[in-house]
């Protein structure tokens, strides 16, 4: 504002460095407080974004007593471990963990297999029918989850399949699969088609042309829908809620949601432990694969 | 022979299409119609193993819910909650992603961390902001206390007024970076020439996001606003674990109503109508969006 001032003024707040330039003010002075600018909204931005999980991590080194005072510690005093200790040593929390472990992986499995050949197949064949199927299932990712879990209850019910984690995993799988095959679909497509059909001249199978040709040349995507479906299934809440009643195949999300959340008041020490524990899987998967979900996610919203 | 193979590939396009088309079917598709069905039903589940035949009620489970208020009341809350986060997350996702593609040294760290809410678990981030929000012992109480702007504990998430706009924060805080992330990608696609021509022809800054990199972002910004939009129309997890619908109903949006319609009273035919509603709902909205912004033209 000050270098504004300095200025004649001509009605505008923001000008280009150019014209500052021509007008043979101090540029520098101007680059510099742009900077500034720059970098307290940037970390303005870092402190909303890092602090709750600063915050999660703080208070799980700290017991109940220290967390209900005030002010504050934002840094424990005493780092204590007693808390993950304890979590740990509940048999509760590890079964629901392992549960969740379990469907993940078996939910992206299945997922990346099925989304591999579905997205192949509406790549390479293009006609009404499979155009047809496209568009449909991508709009069915504006179906109200509730929507489809009032039927899927009743016809798991009629199949004794409602509290299995079979039933769990299909439908998650389910709920995976349109976006996966979206996404692999749109690496298939920027593939060039004159390897496949030199494999194809060389008297290579349609089977053998996508598993040795096709898979090893999109496995940014494969890696993509693999990781995406993980972290969609681990992130499950609703269809673990509804479908799985019994306390011993139960996924974590609804574990902590019911048994670690008291109605009246909460053990916080504990929550922000389990919080921790329950985030490590992902943000492992990330710090490994983020250049896959960051390039899997954005190719396709570019596109179009 | 050129028939066979044109048949054999044709299989072979069926036959691998087959597993991903059944999954879909039975468990997505095949469901949602089935749902609109139930909603004209009389279908209550009893905990008793006998089963009475659902019986066909027209339109009375839409009329209930009409009638007691809470389909409007539920309908204003989500249609609330996602304007506000939707344009609250694109205003804040376009500043920080300008921010950011400016950044030079260690702008991939800087990435890195801004993304790290987005990967943190729903249910987490529900828990975390509950616990920033707690009213005795709550940092955001402290923190506005010492700094003057509060003079007593707010109960944000027991408070029917403030209720709503916590869990936007929560939702706005979990979302940003998704948002943040496609914008970015979209910036940094726009050829670097565009804006150098604009800068040349004596456009300030401003001019040239407007004229330049707006119209270029059109496609990223259509679509994931309508991701963003369709995301929060069915966000669950963060207002059951927060608030659980309350204070007073003040933020039963639809997939809590007609949660608890079905899986609260096991009166499936009316949960089956406020979903048959909410999904009408958004076919409308889907098909009045591409109307209202066409995608633009593929390079």
């Amino acid at each position: 504002m000050k270098s504004d001032k300095a200025e004649p003024a001509k009605g505008r707040s923001i000008r280009s460095l150019s014209a500052i330039v021509k007008a043979g003010l101090p540029s520098k002075v101007e680059a510099l407080f742009r900077a500034a600018i720059r970098f307290l909204i940037l970390s303005a931005f870092l402190a909303l974004l890092l602090f709750p999980l600063l915050w999660m991590l703080s208070s799980s080194f700290q017991s109940n007593e220290e967390l209900y005072r005030s002010p504050p510690r934002w840094i424990p005093r005493s780092p204590m471990l007693g808390n993950y200790a304890s979590i740990i040593a509940s048999r509760d929390f590890l079964r629901y963990y392992i549960n969740n472990f379990y469907v993940s992986l078996i939910t992206a499995a299945i997922t990346m297999l099925a989304a591999v050949f579905a997205g192949y197949s509406l790549s390479r064949f293009r006609n009404r029918l499979t155009t047809g199927i496209s568009v449909t299932l991508l709009s069915t990712q504006m179906f109200p989850v509730i929507g489809i879990i009032i039927a899927l209850y009743a016809f798991f019910r009629s199949l004794k399949m409602i509290n299995t984690h079979a039933g769990l995993v299909l439908a998650l799988t389910a709920a995976s699969l349109p976006f996966c095959i979206w996404l692999i679909k749109g690496f298939f497509d920027d593939l060039p088609r004159s390897i496949e059909e030199a494999a194809e001249m060389d008297g290579c199978s349609r089977l053998g042309i996508l598993f040795r040709i096709v898979l090893p040349l999109s496995k940014p995507g494969l890696l993509a829908i693999g990781i995406f479906t993980f972290m969609q299934a681990w992130d499950d809440y609703l269809y673990g809620l509804t479908l799985v009643v019994s306390d011993r195949l139960r996924t974590l999300s609804v574990g902590i949601s019911l048994r670690y959340l008291g109605e009246v008041s909460y053990d916080w020490a504990q929550v922000t432990t389990i919080s921790v524990v329950a985030s490590i899987p992902v943000f492992f998967l990330f710090v490994f694969f983020q250049k896959y979900m960051i390039q899997g996610l954005t190719a396709g919203a570019v596109k179009g | 022979m050129i028939l066979t193979r044109k048949f054999r590939d044709g299989l072979f396009g069926i036959l691998t299409l087959m597993p991903a088309a059944l999954i879909v079917g039975i468990c997505l598709l095949i469901p949602v119609v089935r749902t609109v069905g139930y909603s004209f039903l009389d279908y209550k589940l009893s905990r008793s193993a006998s089963r009475v035949k659902p019986a066909f009620v027209g339109i009375k489970n839409y009329m209930k819910t009409i009638e007691s208020g809470e389909l409007w009341n539920s309908l204003v809350i989500t249609v609330v909650f996602v304007f506000w986060v939707t344009l609250i997350l694109f205003l804040m996702g376009m500043a920080l992603s300008l921010l950011l593609s400016g950044v030079r040294r260690g702008g991939k760290v800087l990435r890195g961390i801004v993304l790290l809410p987005w990967i943190t678990p729903t249910i987490i981030s529900a828990l975390l902001w509950t616990w920033i929000f707690q009213p005795q012992y709550g940092a955001l109480n402290f923190v506005l206390k010492s700094a003057g702007i509060l003079s007593e504990n707010a109960a944000w998430l027991a408070d029917p007024d403030l209720a709503l706009p916590s869990i936007m924060t929560a939702a706005i805080w979990k979302q940003l970076p998704f948002m943040f992330l496609m914008l970015l990608a979209g910036l940094q696609g726009i050829p670097k020439e565009l804006h150098e021509a604009a800068i040349i022809d004596g456009a300030t800054p401003l001019q040239d996001f407007f004229a330049v990199t707006l119209p270029s972002l059109r496609n990223v910004i259509r679509t994931t606003i309508l991701m963003t939009i369709i995301a929060n129309f069915k966000q669950f997890p963060l207002f059951q674990i927060m608030t659980n619908g309350g204070p007073m109903n003040r933020t039963t949006n639809l997939a809590i109503l007609s949660y608890r319609h079905a899986f609260g009273n096991l009166d499936f035919g009316s949960g089956a109508a406020v979903a048959t509603v909410w999904l009408a709902i958004l076919v409308v909205f889907s098909l009045v969006y591409g109307k209202i912004f066409p995608e633009g033209e593929r390079e």
